[in-house]
């Protein structure tokens, strides 16, 4: 039982699990949820064998060795000599040839390969756990649905997809799998495809994405123009060189050997642009609020725990090439920080309760991404953390929503409904724990992944106050021996760095985006992230206290549901509630997760490693986040709590940017007006022409053999002198001929 | 095979004469063909045709001073009475059939999209009859022909 054999097991299970729910599901009729369960209840076992191989592995202790088991299945494709890379391009070797011409062509060449580190464990950890949980409660949520088999197929299919994109060892890979978990997405946002509503949502989502996917595809390209290589890791060439993978040992162990400049901004804007659509940030969150209207075991797996954090993983796993690009690493802050923010004003005045759960996701996210643009070992770090502590809290909330729909007969606008806390006690308890956790209450789990996503913000917005000197990224201290050995092979005008030793920020930054690196700005985004915790309490809360307390309400659609959920579905929410609870105060007091995930190849980085500080815990920020917290809470009881729950109350204070906040700040008016009624007017024009020149002239050249064959047809008269005019002429013509030959 | 003593080779002028004959009576016959509607007068220019031919091969048969033209002929001419025999026998079918001679009563094996062939003036001659005595029907009157009235009688 080999970690290769391991790893390959997690997404093969589900896989096959899904093939056979294809293939039987129609048979197995209420138990078609058995393959599904099962395999991915295996792919969980595997994988909490394979991250325990990997902590074993990766050594602990204050320095952990990286961990990095590449397993390669088969070779896809390739093309050979495809490339010739540039003397004195980072796609040559950067120094480290084993063997001959290290400049010789090079061959395009794709293998399908998996690659377990502490980053990988960790996502296919809570991709198969969560999944699991899902999984179980789906058998009670989807009881009675006639597309049963066809929701688990498609569950055990976004399983395998999300595992393989996160455990893949290439970028092409990578996109492979972003697409399908992208048509996993949209196959489950859609299940209901007969409601309208549905099928155009399961389509915007399926849009949207793609326009993130065309900014990965732009990306993927690039990066192989720039590094020669799509692979992680390194490879063997066949004459015995190593060719560095972008995210290989070799590669990282060098200080310069990623670009930066205009090239290194352009992939890492690209790859920003991707992980925006795919996790739902500013300008392309369109698709999220509307994608609830999918079944919401659906939207707890792939809209809270999972595929929206695709894009946090792209980022993380690129963190190396972030790092040679101080602009657009802020640009990642910004885009996060001003996503969460806008996503919370919206969320206080949604009124249905899935709605307000999506815009904290996307708010949750817009936190990771501003952490993750910090650019610090902290900062990624901060940023994975949450994004586990968010995944299962999340995943609780929505799935407490969930029960709350089922039994309230598929309502789910909260003004309809109110008090279910003795109705419902279970799903009202991890509720709140839910609620606490992401509110960021001490000590629920979210208290400790948000103080850290604050911390990493203010060491950028207040250097000094953390004892570094105020350096911007500086992270390439040119060493004396490289300068004084002359040119190298990277001293060009991809990044212009002049060779005369010195710290120099990358000088060709033609956008002007590392002059927004300044600690104004990170001063500026941590208050905007204080004030997001807050609101992010505050609607919470909001909702927390309109559906559970007050007098108990039931809208009449319930029937005979209004009772708690039956046991598969409470017993997910009771295994979620517990490291809601316990896995940040866990996690962060032993510093389990920051040792685990800092032997991640990514982070071993020494660019990412020089940015290392002791892990501390901030009193300060602790208690302006908790400050922040308790503010949003008093708000929401004030207004909604007990009796007054039934309605909008404070909602009334906002006056006029009321309904700016309730039209979700007209964006998707204005993505109508500007993109998607241009779009029909071509395609009108397009049919126009398509219709009026191109069919008249395929009807045209038909009525051709037509108009002949009239013409021919006037020989045939029926009149037998006429007849023998032609065979007349006929012999005249021959004779004329014979006379004209003679 | 030819005796010596039977044929004197004719001069030029009369092979062309001859020649010129058998011409003009082919032409008339091709022309009387292509113009006459009537059967009887189509079969009769066949027959000028034919004898046209006999002319210029007898006129052939004169300059080379070979008979071989002019058996050539009496074959022709037999060949020219059956088939007279058969053609008249065909001509008796048809106006059986259209109670007329007229070749342009014979039109249904035209294209269907193309329309009857009709004369646009029918001479007076053809134009309203004479008034008869108005006689006791004796019997039953036979059909009229629709088509009749399109087309004229004298052919």
């Amino acid at each position: 039982m080999s970690p290769s054999f391991l790893l390959v097991l997690v997404p093969l299970l589900p896989l096959v699990a899904a093939i056979v729910t294809v293939l039987v599901g129609r048979r197995l009729g209420s138990r078609a949820h058995l393959p599904a369960v099962a395999g991915i209840a295996a792919a969980a076992v595997v994988a909490f064998v394979l991250l325990v191989i990997t902590a074993r592995n990766s050594g602990g202790g204050e320095h952990p060795r990286p961990v990095d088991m590449v397993t390669t299945l088969w070779q896809w494709a390739t093309v050979s000599d495809a490339y010739v890379p540039a003397a004195d391009s980072p796609a040559a070797v950067p120094g480290t040839a084993v063997g001959a011409d290290a400049h010789a062509a090079r061959s395009f060449s794709i293998a399908v390969a998996l690659r377990l580190d502490p980053l990988t464990a960790t996502m296919l950890m809570i991709i198969t756990g969560v999944g699991l949980l899902v999984a179980i409660y789906s058998i009670g949520y989807m009881h009675d649905d006639p597309g049963y088999p066809r929701f688990f197929a498609l569950v055990a299919m976004f399983v395998f997809s999300m595992s393989m994109l996160v455990a893949a060892s290439n970028f092409l890979l990578v996109y492979v799998f972003w697409e399908a978990v992208g048509a996993c997405s949209y196959l489950l946002i859609g299940f209901w495809f007969q409601k309208p509503e549905a099928a155009r949502a399961a389509k915007k989502a399926f849009l949207v994405n793609r326009v993130g996917d065309f900014g990965l595809a732009i990306g993927v390209f690039l990066l192989w123009l720039t590094y020669g290589t799509l692979d992680f890791h390194d490879t063997l060439s066949p004459d015995g060189t190593i060719l560095p993978g972008i995210l290989g040992q070799t590669r990282l162990a060098d200080v310069s050997g990623y670009v930066g400049g205009a090239v290194g901004t352009a992939i890492c804007l690209l790859l920003l642009l991707a992980a925006c659509g795919k996790s739902a940030q500013l300008p392309l969150h369109v698709w999220l609020p509307d994608a609830m209207e999918g079944p919401t075991p659906a939207s707890a797996l792939i809209h809270a725990a999972t595929m929206v954090t695709a894009g946090i993983y792209l980022i993380a796993r690129s963190a190396p090439l972030y790092m040679a690009c101080p602009g657009a690493l802020v640009t990642v802050s910004i885009v996060g920080t001003s996503t969460a923010l806008v996503a919370a004003l919206i969320g206080t005045v949604q009124n249905d309760l899935k709605r307000v759960l999506a815009y904290s996701t996307i708010s949750q996210l817009g936190f990771m991404f501003a952490s993750l643009g910090t650019g610090t070992l902290l900062g990624f770090t901060a940023a994975i953390f949450h994004l586990l502590t968010h995944a299962f809290f999340k995943a609780l909330l929505f799935l407490g929503a969930g029960s709350v729909m089922h039994s309230m007969g598929g309502v789910i606008d909260m003004r309809r409904f109110g008090g279910l806390r003795k109705l419902m006690p279970i799903t009202a308890a991890t509720f709140l724990i839910g609620s606490l956790a992401l509110a960021g209450v001490a000590p629920f789990a979210g208290f400790f992944s948000k103080d850290e996503i604050l911390a990493s913000l203010h060491h950028k917005g207040w250097p000094s106050a953390h004892g570094e000197h105020g350096e911007h990224h500086a992270f390439l201290p040119v060493l004396p021996e490289t300068a004084a050995a002359g040119p190298t092979l990277h001293d060009v005008g991809y990044r212009g760095v002049a060779d005369h030793g010195e710290h120099t920020i990358a000088a060709a930054d033609p956008v002007g985006l590392d002059a927004l690196d300044r600690p104004g700005v990170w001063q500026a985004l941590f208050w905007m992230a204080l004030v997001t915790a807050g609101l992010t309490a505050f609607y919470t809360f909001r909702a927390v206290f309109m559906t559970f307390t007050g007098p108990l309400r039931v809208p009449e659609e319930a029937g005979d549901h209004a009772h708690e959920s039956p046991r598969v579905m409470t017993l997910p929410l009771i295994i979620l509630a517990v490291p809601a609870t316990l896995a940040g105060f866990v996690l962060f007091t032993t510093e389990g997760l920051s040792r685990f995930l800092a032997a991640t190849p990514s982070f071993t980085a020494p660019a990412v490693t020089a940015t290392a500080a002791p892990a501390v815990f901030h009193w300060d920020l602790a208690l302006q986040g908790t400050l922040a917290a308790a503010l949003g809470i008093v708000i929401a009881a004030v207004g909604h709590l007990g009796r007054r729950s039934d309605g909008p109350q404070l909602e009334r204070w906002l006056g006029p940017v009321r309904p700016f906040f309730e039209n979700r700040m007209f964006i998707d008016q204005l993505y109508t007006a500007v993109i998607i009624k241009p779009v029909e007017a071509v395609a009108y024009l397009a049919a126009m022409f398509d219709r009026g020149i191109i069919d008249r002239l395929v009807r045209g050249v038909a009525r051709l053999p037509v108009s002949v064959g009239n013409l021919m047809r006037r020989l045939q008269s029926g009149l037998v002198q006429r007849y023998a005019l032609a065979g007349v002429v006929g012999v005249l013509a021959i004779i004329v001929l014979l006379a004209w030959r003679l | 095979m030819t005796p010596a003593v039977l044929l004197a080779a004719a001069p030029l002028p009369l092979l062309q004469n001859g020649l010129m004959v058998g011409a003009i009576l082919f032409s008339l016959g091709l022309v009387g063909i292509l113009t006459r509607r009537n059967l009887i007068v189509m079969f009769l220019s066949a027959e000028l045709m034919l004898q046209g031919i006999s002319v210029s091969l007898v006129a052939w048969s004169r300059y080379h001073g070979d008979f071989g033209g002019q058996v050539l002929v009496v074959f022709v001419l037999s060949v020219a009475a059956c088939e007279a025999a058969v053609a008249l026998v065909f001509v008796l079918q048809a106006f059986t059939r259209t109670g007329r001679l007229d070749s342009a009563a014979w039109q249904s094996l035209r294209e269907s999209t193309l329309a009857r062939s009709v004369d646009h003036e029918i001479p007076a001659i053809d134009s309203p009859l004479p008034v008869f005595p108005r006689l006791t029907p004796a019997g039953v009157s036979p059909e009229a022909d629709a088509d009749a009235a399109l087309q004229r009688e004298h052919v």
